[in-house]
């Protein structure tokens, strides 16, 4: 227990004479916040956990075969390498100047993949870490987000505003849950804008492909096509372009996202069988069917905002597909409008 | 057996009031905000800082119409009930922000004041219909009258027994001698006569002045009309004391039956239609509570705080409600607790005030929650009058705060001029908010001290003064958020 004491601020505070009284705690506990139970199921993580370990064997087979087959890419090249020196000198450098090039490249790519890779892990973290601040209002918790949060979108220049305005606005502020919906305020409330914007762009295009395709095929292809280009883009806007092997983990989060949660309320399914099926269906079917693809599309943008957005939807509402149902409606809308 | 607080006639009136209200309110809706807090405990100061920060748009992160950009606008409007005084809000943002920054003296009338509020809706169908408004009623009101109101409940044997109990405490002896001379030279069943019953109110007023003087014994001795009698001065409503319930049944002419009769004539005049005007009708609640006084003043006055919110609390009118019954019958259905002054106080300490806090009002929120009412409890400083640093002595750092003591405030033999700038460290909260309450445990060695209101405040883009405030917003946002939506 502490005594009260008092100091002059221009002058240099004198030593105290008192000792404090010594006093026994018992160690401090950190608790574990108490999550509501009517809270929406968790995202599930973007960069999924390690899959299950196959069998040894299986391991040690998949092992040696990679093994056995890059020691026979590698003497396959270097043997080229070495016949055309053979023949020809300055093929053989050509051929090593390429072969060196190929190894660079690989290297390159391997470390963008990691780098997105670790980007969306990143985002994950900021999750998490977010919602449990929330949780337990912790200061401290609330400023280190704020500190990620503003690395995250340093490279980012049309965020430079949102992030001054943040500055100032949480500069004075004492509560961790108070700093996380300042920040989604200022910084998620742009982007959100944007990828709403893309969503609906995306979902316009891909109903008028479908109302217009000759063949089902090429809806499903377009349809495919779109969704990966929207997600992938609403990625890049939340501060984190995927690379190939993130895309494809991204994708398979916003599925099991669509799967889990079906990111449709009650209402919104509704709706999608009142235009999908009913009104424009009695238009004409190609439409209905166009309508359907679209929202479609739009819960694909929904759930790659869920799972890409660095902070939960907690001050701001998260869009439901409602709230494109108008965007549709407008298929003829300019496209530059997205 | 305790008595209802409002008769059938007060209840019918309450009723027709909140059809009224309902019917002017259907496209305006009103919302009276309930600031309770005893004397000293920050209302006057609150609602100047609420007032000021609404309608000169200032930064309120946490209140979310403001942050999201929905509130248009805030307007002091004029009040439909045009007998009682206007709450002086220019007045006391001048002492606030004027070149000599004070606060505000201490209230001692009734006033009231209306905002009106404009926003746009994001709800259908409220967000089709443009702009809505919402008024905004606030009443300021002495501390000390709050503690009239478990008086309703009471008859007048039972407040006698309080009021003669509290008298032989150990810490109020000396104040209560003179009154206990009084009342053991007075015979409660003979004849009465004013004489005798004034000179009995006369020294139970002084004995209440004095024991409220030091500070020690923050509140539970209503009346609370003795102190500030403002017209009423002398009328028999305010000449009366307790006296010992005699054994026989008093006669009717005897003191003893006129003081009741006097007791009951001032609860119908003064605390019935107190309640009945501003207390019964409210939508929501924030209970003001000045914790760190308490702290200061040492376990008695804790525990006195603590009883009287108690009961204090219990008078209002609490529960979840829905459209159908709040046309007739309103209810809180949100109390917000709110220690105040937690600038003093640094910020790593306010998760323990809040743990105090909660301690003390435990009573009233379990009763408000089982009613159906939604509570919560914070650290807030309506005007932070402090800056943080920290220092280092004897090799441990401490958490300080900068500010200016008042006069007269005073540490280790140090007294301060209420001009000299200190970095204090009040001590330690306890981790155990339990550990207030328990007689045996040695009392925390705390000192907060009053600090002066902040000196050269910023002024924003539009020229008006910016108050800092320490969680004013989040409060904002708990009482008023959810109606602006």
């Amino acid at each position: 227990m502490k005594k009260p004491v008092a100091r002059p601020t221009k002058i240099k505070p004198e030593p105290k004479t008192e000792q404090r009284q010594p006093r026994a705690y018992a160690p401090p506990t950190e608790a574990e916040p108490i999550k509501s139970f009517t809270e929406q199921p968790a995202d599930l993580p973007l960069a999924a956990p390690t899959k299950k370990r196959r069998h040894w064997l299986r391991n040690t087979l998949i092992a040696t075969a990679g093994v056995l087959v890059s020691l026979s890419l590698a003497l396959a090249t270097e043997s080229l390498i070495r016949a055309l020196f053979a023949r020809y000198e300055w093929l053989g450098w050509v051929a090593f100047g390429a072969a060196s090039l190929l190894v660079l490249a690989l290297i390159v790519l391997a470390a963008n993949e990691i780098r997105a890779l670790s980007r969306l892990k990143k985002l994950d973290h900021l999750r998490d870490l977010a919602a449990k601040t929330i949780a337990d209002d912790n200061p401290d918790q609330g400023r280190r987000l704020l500190a990620q949060l503003q690395a995250l979108y340093a490279s980012h220049p049309e965020m430079a505003r949102p992030r001054k305005q943040l500055d100032e606005t949480t500069a004075q502020m004492l509560d961790g849950a108070d700093m996380v919906h300042a920040a989604e305020r200022s910084l998620m409330a742009p982007i959100d804008a944007r990828a709403k914007a893309l969503t609906a762009a995306a979902a316009r295009r891909v109903a008028v492909v479908t109302a217009i395709s000759p063949r089902a095929l090429i809806d499903v292809a377009y349809v495919a096509y779109e969704s990966i280009k929207l997600a992938r883009a609403i990625a890049s806007l939340y501060g984190a372009r995927p690379g190939v092997l993130g895309s494809w983990r991204m994708f398979g989060a916003i599925l099991g996202h669509l799967a889990v949660t079906g990111g449709v309320a009650l209402g919104d399914s509704v709706i999608q069988q009142m235009l999908g099926h009913g009104l424009a269906a009695k238009l004409s079917a190609r439409l209905g069917e166009g309508l359907v693809n679209g929202l479609m599309t739009v819960r694909v943008g929904i759930a790659a905002m869920r799972v890409t957005r660095p902070l939960p939807f907690d001050a701001l509402k998260q869009p439901a597909v409602m709230d494109f149902a108008g965007d549709l409606a407008r298929l003829n809308a300019p496209k530059d409008e997205g | 057996m305790p008595q209802p607080p409002t008769k059938i006639l007060d209840e019918t009136g309450i009723a027709l009031s909140n059809l009224a209200d309902a019917a002017t309110g259907m496209f305006t809706p009103t919302m009276r905000l309930g600031v309770t807090g005893l004397c000293r405990a920050g209302k006057t100061v609150f609602i100047t800082s609420l007032i000021h920060n609404l309608i000169t748009n200032a930064n309120l992160p946490a209140f979310a119409p403001m942050a999201d950009g929905r509130l248009i606008g805030t307007q002091l409007a004029e009040h439909p009930e045009r007998g009682i005084p206007r709450f002086a809000y220019e007045q006391h943002l001048a002492a606030l922000t004027g070149a000599q920054p004070h606060w505000p003296d201490s209230t001692s009338r009734i006033s009231q004041i209306r905002l009106t509020l404009k926003f746009q809706s994001q709800q259908w169908p409220a967000s089709m219909l443009g702009t809505s408004q919402m008024h905004l009623d606030i009443v300021d009101y002495p501390g000390e009258w709050l503690l009239d109101l478990p008086l309703l409940s009471l008859s007048f044997a039972e407040w006698s027994a309080q009021a003669l109990a509290r008298t032989h405490r150990e810490t109020s002896k000396s104040e209560a001698k003179p009154f206990l001379a009084a009342l053991n030279a007075v015979d409660p069943v003979a004849n009465a006569n004013d004489t005798d019953a004034e000179k009995l109110a006369k020294a139970f007023t002084q004995y209440l002045g004095e024991s409220r003087k030091d500070g020690r014994a923050l509140s539970t001795l209503p009346p609370g009309r003795f102190l500030m009698p403002g017209d009423m001065e002398g009328s028999p409503a305010l000449t009366f004391a307790p006296l010992p319930t005699p054994s026989t049944t008093p006669r009717n002419n005897s003191l003893y039956a006129m003081l009741a009769r006097r007791y009951e004539a001032y609860k119908d005049i003064i605390v019935r239609p107190f309640f009945r005007d501003h207390f019964a009708r409210l939508d929501r609640q924030i209970v003001l509570v000045d914790t760190l006084r308490a702290l200061n003043a040492g376990k008695e006055a804790v525990h006195d705080l603590e009883t009287a919110l108690s009961e204090v609390l219990s008078c209002f009118r609490t529960g979840a409600t829905n459209p159908f019954t709040q046309l007739i019958a309103k209810k809180i259905d949100r109390i917000m607790f709110a220690a105040t002054k937690a600038d003093h106080v640094h910020h790593t300490s306010h998760d323990r005030l809040e743990a105090i806090l909660k301690r003390l009002v435990a009573n009233g929120a379990r009763r408000a929650k089982f009613a159906g009412a939604d509570t919560k409890a914070i650290a807030m400083a309506a005007i932070r009058a402090t800056s943080e640093s920290t220092l280092e002595e004897q090799g441990e750092t401490l958490n300080t705060i900068i500010g200016t003591p008042q006069k007269g405030e005073s540490l280790d033999g140090t007294n301060y001029d209420g001009k000299t700038e200190i970095a204090l460290f009040p001590g330690d909260l306890p981790q155990k908010p339990e550990s207030i309450f328990e007689p045996d445990t040695q009392a925390p060695n705390l000192n907060f001290m009053r600090f002066m209101p902040p000196q050269n405040l910023k002024t924003s883009a539009a020229g008006d003064p910016v108050l800092p405030y320490i969680r004013l917003d989040r409060a904002m946002d708990y009482l008023l958020g959810d109606r602006l939506k």
